[in-house]
């Protein structure tokens, strides 16, 4: 599977964890020996990985929220899942029941 | 420059000094203070107040913090203050039981100590019997889910091994391998005659580390520590003192790394005298190297100075008796005849000296 399949489901691996930054209050990941500071697009596409929504479905729910449609993000978010990927943050499954 | 400029992301709680291993290149100090350790409920202050700073993660180190029977309280402390706990340890202590004892207490990874890949070869260097009981804890993390990285210190006696270290790292299903060569503090400073690898094996080792990371990119995330000796600029220490990291020792001192209690020496401050925030932001020991206004020469003018701060503190006091002293690795530095001198010395031997084993402290009242 690969961040440009649309029916790949994003998973967040166990040992990385998003939470508030007590002292500035903005998001950040948390993984082992590292922290990353997540922007608000990081953080409205992390909100939506939950291990069961596909790429398709976390575009749909995106530009919802944003009201733009799913092509105008789609380069964006495959863009920064790869990232994650490529930093064993994340991995990318089969939709469930494919 | 004080308050806000600087916040602490991450503590590093050395637990105890006790360890099962001898590990000549220990960057504990040779000397340590007397005095009981930090009891858990100690720690759960101070982790609270960590987390009111700004600090993010937490590792658990020591000596070998399993030697603290009271370890999964501590760990539940730092989750309940939010904190992403690391636990740095040899292994050696380590059950199923333990283990999920650990894990039930919000543990988020453990970073496990290898000496070699080479079972006799390991054993002699940790002074003691333990590379067996390591790949057997190493398949009990695999096995409970537990994120696991592995840490190997390299140096004269163990870097031409590093390719099968690596593929030992990859076997145990690793996702980080940081392999860190020997930095010369506390036990590593009077053996480094006997650790430090020639130039050669240095570059060599490189180009094995290089080529890992490239083919092993999203796998396995290989972290390479350079033998700074070799280098011609300081390494950008901590990123500088008092920045981004606290250290607090078994007895409650704070320091910005682990090595500058003898540096710092009657300027420690210690938890059980001061808040963890009047130490941070105020205390002469945490003010006294931020900022560049006390740089020497060359320092004080130099293009580097914010990106490498002048080196280490720790290494110009080690090799100066000063530490205000640029880091003699620096080749600016007019200190730096010191390394090219401990260099030659290193290229004139045949054979590696042998080398001191990291003792215990002497018995101390335990918390």
């Amino acid at each position: 599977m690969s961040a440009s399949d649309l029916q790949a489901r994003p998973v967040l691996t166990p040992h990385a964890r998003v939470q508030k930054d007590p002292v500035s209050g903005d998001p950040v990941l948390l993984y082992p020996e590292g922290v990353l500071m997540l922007n608000a697009t990081a953080e409205a596409i992390l909100a939506q990985v939950n291990g069961i929504a596909t790429i398709e479905q976390i575009l749909a729910a995106l530009a919802a929220e944003f009201e733009v449609t799913p092509d105008e993000l789609q380069a964006d978010v495959f863009e920064y899942l790869a990232e994650l990927e490529q930093r064993r943050l994340l991995t990318l499954q089969p939709a469930s029941g494919a | 420059m004080k308050a806000a400029a600087y916040r602490p992301y991450a503590l590093l709680a050395e637990l105890t000094y006790r360890c099962p291993l001898h590990c000549p290149y220990c960057s504990n100090p040779t000397q340590t203070s007397p005095g009981p350790e930090l009891t858990a409920e100690e720690w759960d202050r101070v982790i609270r107040e960590a987390a009111a700073l700004g600090v993010l993660q937490m590792g658990l180190s020591g000596g070998e913090p399993l030697a603290r029977p009271d370890l999964a309280p501590i760990v539940q402390s730092a989750r309940a203050a939010g904190l992403y706990t690391n636990l740095l340890t040899s292994g050696l202590g380590l059950t199923a039981a333990r283990l999920a004892e650990l894990r039930a207490a919000g543990l988020d990874t453990l970073q496990l100590s290898f000496q070699s890949d080479e079972p006799i070869l390991a054993d002699e260097i940790a002074g003691t019997r333990s590379h067996t009981l390591k790949l057997a804890a190493a398949k009990m993390v695999r096995e409970s889910g537990l994120a696991l990285g592995l840490n190997v210190v390299l140096h004269r006696r163990n870097i031409e091994r590093l390719p099968q270290i690596i593929a030992l790292a990859e076997g145990l299903g690793a996702l980080r391998l940081e392999l860190a060569n020997v930095q010369f503090y506390g036990w590593a400073f009077p053996n480094r005659a006997a650790l430090l690898p020639t130039r050669e094996q240095a570059l060599v080792a490189r180009e094995v580390a290089l080529a890992a990371q490239a083919r092993l990119g999203g796998r396995m995330d290989v972290f390479y520590v350079l033998p700074d000796y070799y280098e011609t600029r300081p390494k950008p220490c901590m990123q500088g003192w008092g920045r981004r990291y606290i250290t607090i020792t078994p007895t409650g001192d704070v320091l910005p790394c682990p090595t500058a209690g003898s540096l710092l020496r009657d300027q420690r401050e210690n938890v059980r005298t001061a808040s963890l925030a009047w130490i941070w932001h105020e205390s002469e020991s945490f003010n006294r190297f931020r900022g560049t206004d006390w740089m020497p020469d060359p320092c004080r003018t130099c293009p580097d100075r914010e990106k490498d701060f002048g080196g280490c503190r720790c290494q110009a006091a080690l090799l100066t008796g000063d530490p205000t002293r640029t880091d003699p690795v620096c080749t600016l530095s007019p200190d730096r005849p010191l390394i090219d001198r401990i260099l030659a010395e290193t290229a004139a031997l045949a054979l590696a000296p042998a080398w001191q084993y990291r003792q215990n402290p002497a018995a101390e009242p335990v918390a």
